[in-house]
C-alpha cells in the first residue's frame, strides 16, 4: 500500500459526484468543468473526464447539445437528464451520510 | 530546421511540424488502444480530438505560425497519457483489462500497471483469417507475422489452425503489447537494410545476419569447379546462393522501411513513451510475486467463475440455439471455402515453382537448342520475367498479406505486371523463333550401312562404348539427354526397326532426319549427323545416341535404323539400345514426310534383349511366340498355372508349339507331385509327433496316479492302527 494509491482511490469515489453537481448548476462544457474543479483544487485530466462523461451519457444520466464555437470545432454542452437528477440526489444522500460518518469517526465534528 | 505539413484535423487545417505530427499520431493511437475496450471509444477519441483541435486553434490565433513539439507536449500533458488515467479515476482503469473487475474488486486495490490473467483469445480486430495467429501473438507479446509464418511453414499448421479457430473464443479487445516490429533499417544499411533490420529485431549484430546470407555464396564459389551444368545439389535447402539472394530480394520487398522516427523507435523496440516499458517491466516483476500469492485464491475463483460462465453460456445457447446453429454452419462453410481456396492457391504456387525449377534445370541445355543472339535473349527474358517475376510476386504477395502491409505504392504492382508482360512477349517470341527453326523436315532417303559379314546366321546389335552414356548425376535427371559434357550432348534418338530381308543376307538401312528452318537447312543438319557402326563377328556395334554439339544445335535430329533380317536367321537387339527419344513436336510438324514409315506393315515389334527368329510368315521368339505377343503368351501361362489344370487348354495357344508346351506342363506336373509328396511326409511326421506326445503324457499321468494311490494308502494306515487299538482297548476294558 502506498499513500498515492490510497489517496487516488479516495478521490475516484467522488469524481462522478462532483462532475454531476457541476453540470447540475447549469449546462457545462468539459473544459469549464475542468476549470471549476481546478478552482476547487481538485485536479483532473481531460483524458479522464471525457470517458467519464461519455459513460454517464451512455447511461442516460447526461445529455448534450452541439454549440458552434468561434475558436475551433463545435462544442458539446452537457446537461442533466431527469434520470441523472435522480441519480445525483441519491449520490448526494450517500455522500452526506458518508461525510457525517467520517467526520464523526475522525472526531472532527466537534 | 523543421518541415511543416498541413493536416486536416477535425475539419480544420492545421500547420504542424512533421515531428509534432508524429507525436500527435502516436498519442492518439495510444489513446485508441487504451480505450479499445470502451463501448463509446470512437466518441471519446473524437471528443478528445476536437478538444485538441480547439487548443490548436487557440495557439494559432495567438500568432503561432505552426504547431510545434512543445505545443503538442503541453496539450498531451494537459489531457494526460493513458498511464496517467489509471491513477486518476476508478472506472476507467477497468478499460484495458475488462474481465478483471472481479480481481480488482477483490483486492480493493488496483495497481497502476496492467496485470491481467492471461487467456488465449482470437484477435478479431487484427485478423486475416480467423485471428488465431494474432491472438497467439498477443498472448506471447510477439509480432503476429512471426506466428503466421510459423503456421504456414509447419506442416500441421492448417489443421491446428482450424481446431484453434473452432475452440478458441474470439475477442475484439486484444491489445498486442508488442513493442518491436520488423523494419528495414535505412540507417545501417549495406544494400537494402534487411540484415540490419533483422539484426535490430533480434538484438544481434547485423554482420552476423549478413554472414548467414553470405555463407552460401562463399561455399558456392568454392564448389564452382565441381558443379556440373545440371547438378543443383542443395537448391531446396537454400545453400544454393540464388536461393538466399531470392530470399533477400523478397524480404526487401516485404519488410517496410523504417522511415519515420516512431517507426525507427519501434524497430529498436522502444515504444515512444519510455514509461510504458518501465511500467511493463515493473509489472512483470511484481506480477511474478503477485501471481504466486494469488494462485490459490485465483484457482478457487476461476473454478467458480467457470461454473457460472458455463451455466450462462448454456442458458444463452438454449435461448438462441437457432442463431447459434446458423453461426456454426456459416463458420463451417467459411472454413471450407478458405480451405478450397487455399488448396487451389497452393497448387498454383507449387506448379509455378516446379516450372521454375525445371526451367532453371533445363537452362544449361539452352546452348544446344538456341542459336545465339535473339533466341538466347528471349530465353533469358522468359526465365527471368515470365517465370521468375510471378514466383517473386506470389511470395511477396503472400508475405505482405501475412504481415498486413498495405501496399501504398502502386509502382510495385505495376512494375510486376509490366515485367511479366515483357516475359510473356519474350516467351512468345522464343516459341515463334523456335517454331520457325523446326518448321521443315529433311528429305528422306535411305542409305545402306556396309556390313563386313552379311552372311552370319545370327546378328546381335549392340551399342558402342556403352558406358559413355551413363547418367552420372542423380539429382536432376533429364532422361532423353543421355549424357552431355561441355560442348556435346547425346540424345537417344536412334530408333531401330526390324523387317524381313528381301535377299538371303542381312542388310541395314539408315535414314538420317532433322528439322530446320527450310529444307536445305534440315538436309545439311541431317547429313551432319555422325553415326558410327562396325561389325565384329556376329555383333554389329552402333551408336545408341546422336551427338549434338553447340554449333549444330538440336533440331530433332533423328536416326532410323532398319534391320533387314533374312528368313531362318536370328536377330537380337541388346538392352543397351533402349529407345529413348526426344523430339519437339508442334504445329510446325509437317507429317506428310513421315507417314511412309509410320504405317509400314512390314516392320515387327520386338523386345530389347530377346533373340528372334525370322520365319517365312513373320518374326518369332525361339519359343515360337510371335514378336509383339510375348506378353499375351506369358499372361496366359500365368492363368494356366493358377488353374492347375494342365490338360484343358493346350488348344488355346494359337501360335504355340505343342511339344514344347507339353514338356513344360509335364515338368510342372512333376514338380507338383514332388510338392505333394513332401506335404504328405510332413503330415505323417506331424501325426507321429502328436502320438509321441500323447504317449509320454499318458505315461506321466499313470505315474502320477500311482503316486496319489500310495499317498492315500499312507493316510489310511494310522487311522487303521488307531481303530485297531481302540478295538483292542475296548476289548481290554471289557476284560476288566
Amino acid at each position: 500500500m502506498n499513500i498515492d494509491n490510497t489517496a487516488s482511490q479516495m478521490r475516484k469515489g467522488v469524481l462522478e459526484f462532483c462532475i454531476l453537481s457541476i453540470i447540475k448548476m447549469g449546462e457545462a462544457y468539459p473544459s469549464d468543468i475542468i476549470d471549476k474543479m481546478k478552482a476547487a483544487n481538485l485536479n483532473i485530466l481531460e483524458g479522464t473526464l471525457y470517458p467519464l462523461l461519455t459513460r454517464l451519457k451512455n447511461a442516460d444520466f447526461l445529455t448534450y447539445r452541439w454549440v458552434e464555437s468561434n475558436s475551433g470545432p463545435p462544442r458539446k454542452y452537457f446537461s442533466l437528464t431527469e434520470k441523472g437528477a435522480a441519480f445525483y440526489s441519491e449520490l448526494e444522500a450517500t455522500w452526506q451520510q458518508l461525510a457525517n460518518a467520517v467526520e464523526e469517526i475522525t472526531g472532527k465534528k466537534n | 530546421m523543421k518541415k511543416v505539413i498541413n493536416i486536416n484535423f477535425q475539419g480544420m487545417v492545421v500547420p504542424i511540424e512533421e515531428s509534432s505530427y508524429e507525436l500527435l499520431k502516436e498519442y492518439i493511437e495510444s489513446l485508441r488502444q487504451y480505450f479499445s475496450k470502451e463501448e463509446g471509444r470512437n466518441e471519446i477519441i473524437n471528443d478528445i480530438e476536437s478538444r485538441i483541435g480547439e487548443l490548436f486553434q487557440e495557439r494559432l490565433k495567438k500568432g503561432a505560425t505552426c504547431i510545434t513539439d512543445d505545443d503538442v507536449n503541453a496539450i498531451i500533458k494537459n489531457i494526460g497519457r493513458p498511464q496517467d488515467f489509471d491513477n486518476e479515476e476508478g472506472t476507467a482503469a477497468e478499460a484495458p483489462g475488462a474481465g478483471t473487475t472481479a480481481e480488482g474488486a477483490q483486492t480493493g486495490y488496483k495497481p497502476n500497471w496492467e496485470f491481467r490473467s492471461r487467456r488465449l483469445y482470437r484477435d478479431e480486430n487484427n485478423k486475416i483469417l480467423g485471428g488465431v495467429c494474432s491472438g497467439i501473438a498477443s498472448y506471447f507479446n510477439i509480432d503476429p507475422v512471426i506466428v503466421r509464418i510459423l503456421f504456414i511453414v509447419s506442416g500441421i499448421g492448417l489443421f491446428m489452425y482450424v481446431l484453434l479457430w473452432i475452440f478458441v473464443p474470439g475477442s475484439n479487445a486484444l491489445v498486442n503489447g508488442v513493442r518491436r516490429r520488423l523494419y528495414r533499417n535505412p540507417d545501417g544499411k549495406f544494400l537494402g537494410g534487411v540484415c540490419s533490420g533483422i539484426g535490430s529485431y533480434f538484438d544481434i549484430n547485423p554482420w552476423l545476419i549478413r554472414f548467414l546470407f553470405l555463407i552460401p555464396f562463399i561455399t558456392f564459389i568454392f564448389r564452382w569447379g565441381h558443379v556440373g551444368p545440371l547438378t543443383f545439389p542443395h537448391f531446396i535447402s537454400f545453400t544454393f546462393s540464388p536461393g538466399t539472394f531470392l530470399i533477400y530480394i523478397i524480404l526487401w520487398l516485404v519488410i517496410p522501411e523504417a522511415t519515420t522516427t516512431s517507426e525507427k523507435l519501434e524497430m529498436k523496440g522502444e515504444k515512444v513513451d519510455i514509461n510504458s516499458i518501465k511500467n511493463s517491466v515493473v509489472a512483470e516483476m511484481k506480477g511474478v510475486k503477485e501471481r504466486v500469492g494469488k494462485m490459490g485464491i485465483e484457482a478457487g475463483n476461476y473454478a467458480k467463475e467457470k461454473g457460472t460462465q458455463i451455466g450462462q453460456e448454456m442458458r444463452y445457447a438454449a435461448r438462441s440455439s437457432g442463431s447459434a446453429f446458423g453461426n456454426v454452419i456459416v463458420t463451417i462453410f467459411k472454413i471450407f471455402a478458405y480451405f478450397i481456396l487455399g488448396s487451389v492457391a497452393l497448387a498454383l504456387i507449387v506448379a509455378l515453382f516446379s516450372l521454375a525449377v525445371v526451367s532453371i534445370g533445363l537452362f544449361p541445355l539452352k546452348e544446344f537448342i538456341l542459336t545465339n543472339g535473339w533466341q538466347s535473349a528471349y530465353a533469358w527474358g522468359t526465365l527471368i520475367f515470365f517465370i521468375g517475376v510471378p514466383v517473386v510476386g506470389v511470395i511477396t504477395f503472400i508475405i505482405r498479406r501475412l504481415a498486413r502491409i498495405k501496399s501504398t505504392n502502386r509502382t510495385m504492382r505495376y512494375s510486376f505486371i509490366g515485367l511479366w508482360v515483357l516475359g510473356i512477349i519474350c516467351f512468345i517470341a522464343l516459341l515463334a523463333s523456335l517454331a520457325n527453326d523446326f518448321r521443315r523436315t529433311s528429305s528422306l532417303d535411305e542409305q545402306k550401312l556396309a556390313l563386313t559379314n552379311a552372311q552370319v546366321p545370327f546378328l546381335n546389335v549392340s551399342s558402342i562404348d556403352n558406358n559413355r552414356y551413363h547418367h552420372y548425376n542423380n539429382w536432376l535427371r533429364f532422361e532423353p539427354f543421355a549424357y552431355f559434357d561441355d560442348d556435346t550432348v547425346y540424345i537417344g534418338n536412334v530408333h531401330i526397326r526390324i523387317e524381313k530381308s528381301p535377299s538371303d543376307s542381312f542388310e541395314v538401312g539408315i535414314v538420317k532426319m532433322s528439322n530446320g528452318s527450310d529444307r536445305r537447312d534440315a538436309d545439311t543438319l541431317a547429313s551432319q549427323i555422325n553415326f558410327r557402326s562396325y561389325q565384329t563377328d556376329s555383333t554389329l556395334f552402333i551408336d545408341r545416341a546422336i551427338a549434338i554439339n553447340i554449333n549444330d544445335k538440336f533440331r530433332n535430329q533423328y536416326v532410323e535404323l532398319t534391320l533387314y533380317v533374312p528368313v531362318n536367321h536370328r536377330i537380337r537387339v541388346d538392352r543397351n539400345m533402349l529407345y529413348n527419344p526426344i523430339r519437339f513436336n508442334g504445329p510446325w510438324w509437317d507429317d506428310n514426310d513421315r507417314d511412309w514409315y509410320r504405317d509400314n506393315d512390314y516392320n515387327f515389334d520386338f523386345k530389347y534383349g530377346e533373340t528372334y527368329l525370322m520365319q517365312q510368315d513373320g518374326l518369332y521368339t525361339l519359343d515360337g511366340i510371335p514378336s509383339g505377343k510375348e506378353d499375351d503368351y506369358r499372361h496366359n501361362w500365368d492363368e494356366e498355372y493358377n488353374d492347375n489344370d494342365i490338360q484343358s487348354s493346350p488348344g488355346t495357344y494359337r501360335y504355340g508349339k505343342p511339344d514344347k508346351i507339353d514338356s513344360l506342363t509335364e515338368a510342372k506336373r512333376r514338380q507338383m507331385q514332388k510338392l505333394q509328396l513332401t506335404l504328405d511326409s510332413l503330415h505323417e511326421e506331424q501325426q507321429k509327433a502328436d502320438q509321441r506326445l500323447k504317449d509320454s503324457l499318458s505315461r506321466v499321468k499313470d505315474s502320477l496316479e500311482q503316486k496319489i494311490q500310495k499317498i492315500d494308502q499312507k493316510d489310511h494306515t494310522p487311522t487303521q492302527a488307531y481303530n485297531q487299538a481302540e478295538d483292542r482297548g475296548v476289548g481290554f476294558v471289557m476284560h476288566i
